[in-house]
Parts: C-alpha cells; structure tokens; sequence
C-alpha cells in the first residue's frame, strides 16, 4: 500500500502532544443479560501517538471502540473523545473509524461505497479518489463492494476511515482476514499514517503489530484496562544474560563496571542491566580478567510475553 | 439534512430492491391493462359486472391504476420498505452511516425523505406505465387520444396512489428497524398487509353485530382501500361506497406514516448499535 498524502508534518507543538485525544473515566457497559463487557476502564490516549489497544478476543475492547464512536451507550462513566461527548456529530467529524468488519453496500462499486460515505460526512468527492490511491484500490475500485477479498474490504474499510483525513482514527483489527503480505502492507500503512500528527487508536490482538508501530498501549482482559504505558516502560530494562565459569568473580568485575544495581545473580547466571551493545566489551572485560564467559546473550522481554503475563493467558492456547 | 438526502439518493438510486420493484409493478400494470382488454373484448354472455373497454382508456387513467394500490402495490412497497432499513444490519452499514457525522435522527430523516421520493418514482412508474398502456388500448380500438383526465384529478391520483405506497413501506421501514433483519421483516410485513389484517377486520366486523366496526375503520389497509376507491366513474360500473370518507382516510394515513416514522426513530435513537 502507498501512503500518498496523510499529513506527515509532526507539529512543534510538545504540550499539545500530550492534550489526551481520548480521555474516559470508569467507563463502564453492562448489557441487559447482565454481562459485564467494560468494567469502570480509565483511559487516556495522547494527541499524536500510535495507540495500541490490546487484548484477547471477548476483553471487551470493540465495545470499548464502540462507546468512544457512539454506537453503544455506557452503563455508566464518561468519554471525552476530540473534545466532545462520543458520538456528537461535531466530534465525529473528526474521527475515522473502522470498526469490525467494514460496513459497505454488497451492490455498490468501492469507489461508489465511499462516495456515498464522501456524501455522508460531507467530504469534497475528489478525496475518494485520494484515499482509494492511498490504499492502492483505484485499479478496482469499480468492482462491486460484494466481489471483494477480506484483504480488499479491509483496505477499502481503512480507506473509508481516512475519507474525513481524520484527527484520530480507530482501526479496530485492522488487519483481521488478511494474508501475511496484506498484514505487512497494512502494517506499513498505519505506521506511515501514525507519523503526521494523526492520532492512531489501533486495537489489535497481534502483539508484533503492536509492538512495531505504537507509541503507546493500553491492554485490555475481561473487562479492566490492566494496564496502560509507553512499549518501552511495558517491555522493562534491557539487558545482557552472562554466564561464566566464575560466576562470582565475573559479578565482582561487573559491579565495578556498571554498579551493584545493574548485575542480578539469576539461576546460575548473572543478568546485567545494560545495553545489549556493550556486549563486545563485557566479553572483552571478563576475558582480560581471567574469567570464562560460556554464554552471552542479549535479554528483552517481547510484548507477547509481557501480554500474556497480565491477561493471565497461556501462551500458545 | 440535504448530506444525508444525497448520500441515501446515491446508495439507492440503483439498488437492485428498488429497481426489480419499479420493474415488478410495471409489469403488473402492463399485465392489468393487457387482461381486462382480453376480458372486454372476449365478453362471456350472462357475466353480472362485464369490463367495459371503456376503462381502459387514456380519460379513466386515473381510476384504472387505482387498482394496482391495494394489496399489490402496498405489498411490494413493504417490501422495499423493509429491505431499505432491515438489510443495514447484517450489512454493518449502520455503523458506517452513524459514524460519519451526522445525527441518528438527522440520517434517519434523510432515509425517510429519499424513500418517500422512491415511492414518488413509483407512482411515477405506475402512472406513466398506464398512461402508454391506455394510449396503446385506444390505438387499437379506434378511440382518442385527446380526451385525458383533468390535471387536478392527475395530481389528486398520484398524491392518493404515493401516500398509500409510502404508508405501507413506512410499515417495512418500520418493521426492518424493529427486527434489524430484511427477511423476517418483510415476511411479517407482507402477512400483515395480506392476511392479519383482511382476518381482524373480519373479527371486528362480526363481534356484537358489527359495533366495533370503527375500529376496523382505524387500520392502515382499509383507509387504504377507501381512500382508492373514491376514484372511480360509471364506467367501471357499479361498485361499493368507501367504508370511510377520502378525507378521512387521508388524516388516518398520514398519522399512520408520522406515527411509524416517529416510532422507528426513537428506537434507532435510543437502542445500541451492536
């Protein structure tokens, strides 16, 4: 997919930057079976950033998508999404959505699909033509919305988002039904669309997606936000795994080097808060000193692992 | 509102449910026309209400279409009624549309506008379908082709003709955003309009000897088939007095339509989009 014209321009504008674009307070939706899809939820999305939203299938993270868009009302609890109450039409106009499965007309061309949108929110209809490019659906764009591939929909889904070149667009599983190379594209699309000064709500239950394109996350499971911070601050410290024949004299010489803090005996191996780049000389230090080194490894947690330690998820069920 | 109205014209303007019922109710008029011709010229001696050739000429128009409101017409306009809201469901439109800028209300009121102009097209198509059909009957048997009903009776026709259509697709709208689902809608809406309602009439008729029968006067069918027969003329000989006045069941039609699209748009305001 080519990103032909999002806006690119990163505004120099720090404070603005961190205006929550989203904000809620103990939102919350019960339906009327009494399930409890939301659970008092405080959530903040920063103007600007990539948000990924993340969660297991039924977390309750569409409903979520859904109340800050004004298609479900909470049970209690408040939204301000763009500044204005969910679903107020002034609001609306400046978000893009694409939530689920893209809704279109089975009978209509994706290019009349979208003017009819263009119609709708009033939008001038050249941008239909812009928005179609940016997702690289012009050559078929007359098909009929109902021949579509899950790839061409989703793509015809996001393009419908970004008709109203949206200051925040929530993409809910964007990249559901679509092959790896699709993935990639949409992928690409996304962080390419994060870079202006767009801000991007992306819900996702792809942990690499997320941790490649966004600035933040916010994880979702059963109900409850568990928690919400930058990737970095999620994924922790990273570090080195030494492992040596003399464990002890090798943390002697790393504590000179690095300070107490950063060495951690571990099951038999030491794990030095450092950056994995000082690896070189960490070898180079122990091995001056006499000391064996058998084993030195870079250490950083992926998201999938810290994601599945706070969804209390197995990992591979 | 004018956003919205566009945007419906544009996603309706060519839906397949419109046109096959544009198409469906010119053929059943080319079908009416082309059967009572055969009846009246193919006369069974001793037959009590013979059709008159008569009818069938450009003059009559107005009267002869007339037929074709009640129960066709109102039937095929509930179905398009129900298939206009009903299919937005399973198609996820409805998110799409309420996600765009406008109000509920405001998208609801542009749906109800562009229908009401569809059900125009309708009449349209019935009345110009006719039209060609009575020019070509009065061809073949020698008639004028000057003599046309008055405009005023034209205008009252049409008016007649689209408020029952838009009536009874007001049932299917109605319906398709009570149920979110086409079929089930249109399924409950054609029973109704057929059947439930032609039974409780009946019911109504014959309990205490007919005492309630203004209550049956009440019902969106029968106004219907009273506000179409109040046109007619000795051509097409004798036939029954409406069960209730033209302007009467005009006022009852009305606050059927308002009432329908009244209450489709505090469901459609209040219920969550799932």
């Amino acid at each position: 997919m080519r990103l032909t014209t999002p806006r690119l321009t990163k505004p120099n504008v720090t404070a603005m930057e961190h205006t929550p674009i989203v904000e809620t307070h103990s939102l919350t939706k019960r339906y009327g079976s009494g399930v409890l899809a939301v659970n008092s939820i405080d959530m903040s999305v920063r103007r600007g950033e990539v948000y990924g939203f993340l969660g297991p299938n039924g977390a309750g993270k569409t409903t979520t998508l859904r109340m800050l868009v004004g298609l479900i009302r909470p049970t209690s609890g408040a939204a301000t999404v763009v500044g204005r109450a969910p679903g107020d039409p002034r609001g609306l106009q400046k978000i893009g959505a694409l939530i689920e499965a893209p809704g279109f007309y089975p009978y209509l061309s994706g290019r009349e699909n979208l003017r009819v949108v263009a119609d709708l929110a009033s939008v001038p209809q050249k941008r239909v033509d812009e928005v179609l490019d940016m997702v690289e659906l012009t050559s078929r764009a007359g098909r009929k919305f109902g021949t579509y591939s899950t790839g061409m929909k989703q793509r015809l889904g996001v393009a419908g988002a970004l008709l109203k070149d949206p200051e925040l667009l929530i993409l809910d599983e964007p990249t559901n039904g679509l092959d790896p190379q699709g993935m990639a594209e949409m992928r690409k699309l996304i962080k390419e669309i994060g870079q202006g000064d767009r801000t991007v709500l992306l819900s996702s239950h792809l942990m690499g997606e997320v941790e490649q394109i966004c600035d933040r996350v916010g994880v979702m499971s059963g109900g409850r936000l568990v928690t919400q911070s930058t990737v970095e601050e999620l994924l922790g410290e990273k570090g080195v795994v030494v492992k040596t024949d003399s464990n002890d004299r090798a943390a002697e010489i790393l504590v000179r080097l690095y300070g107490s803090a950063a060495v951690i005996h571990e099951n038999g191996h030491l794990h030095l808060k450092t950056d994995p780049g000082n690896s070189l000389e960490i070898n180079r230090q122990l091995t001056a000193s006499g000391v064996g080194v058998s084993e030195l490894r870079p250490f950083e947690r992926s998201l999938e692992e810290v994601f599945f330690q706070l969804t209390g998820e197995k990992q591979g069920s | 509102m004018i956003a919205t109205i566009r945007a419906e014209w544009r996603k309706n303007r060519f839906r397949p449910g419109f046109l096959v019922s544009s198409g469906l109710l010119g053929a059943l008029t080319v079908f009416a026309y082309a059967v009572s011709w055969y009846q009246a010229t193919h006369q069974v001696r001793g037959e009590r209400f013979p059709t008159s050739v008569l009818t069938l000429y450009p003059d009559q128009l107005v009267n002869f279409v007339m037929g074709a409101g009640f129960p066709i017409g109102a039937a095929i306009a509930i179905v398009l009624g129900a298939i206009f809201t009903g299919s937005e469901y399973p198609w996820g439109t409805t998110k799409t549309m309420f996600t765009q800028g406008p109000g509920r209300l405001t998208t609801w009121a542009g749906r109800v506008v562009t229908f009401a102009g569809l059900t125009a097209i309708l009449t349209l198509v019935l009345f110009v379908v006719g039209a060609a059909c009575s020019i070509v009957v009065a061809s073949f048997q020698g008639h004028t082709l000057t003599s046309w009903p008055a405009m005023i009776d034209v205008a009252k026709g049409f008016g007649a003709m689209w408020l029952v259509f838009t009536v009874n697709g007001a049932i299917g709208l109605a319906l398709g955003v009570l149920i979110r689902h086409s079929a089930a809608a249109l399924g409950i809406g054609l029973v109704y309009v057929l059947a439930v309602e032609l039974l409780a009439v009946h019911f109504i008729d014959t309990i205490n000897s007919g005492a309630y029968k203004w209550v049956g006067n009440l019902l969106p069918g029968q106004n219907a088939i009273a506000l179409l027969q109040s046109f007619t003329s000795p051509a097409f000989g004798p036939s029954t007095a409406p069960v209730v006045s033209a302007e009467q069941s005009v006022i009852v039609l009305f606050a059927y339509f308002a009432g329908l699209v009244i209450l489709a748009a505090g469901l459609l305001r209040l219920r969550d989009v799932t």
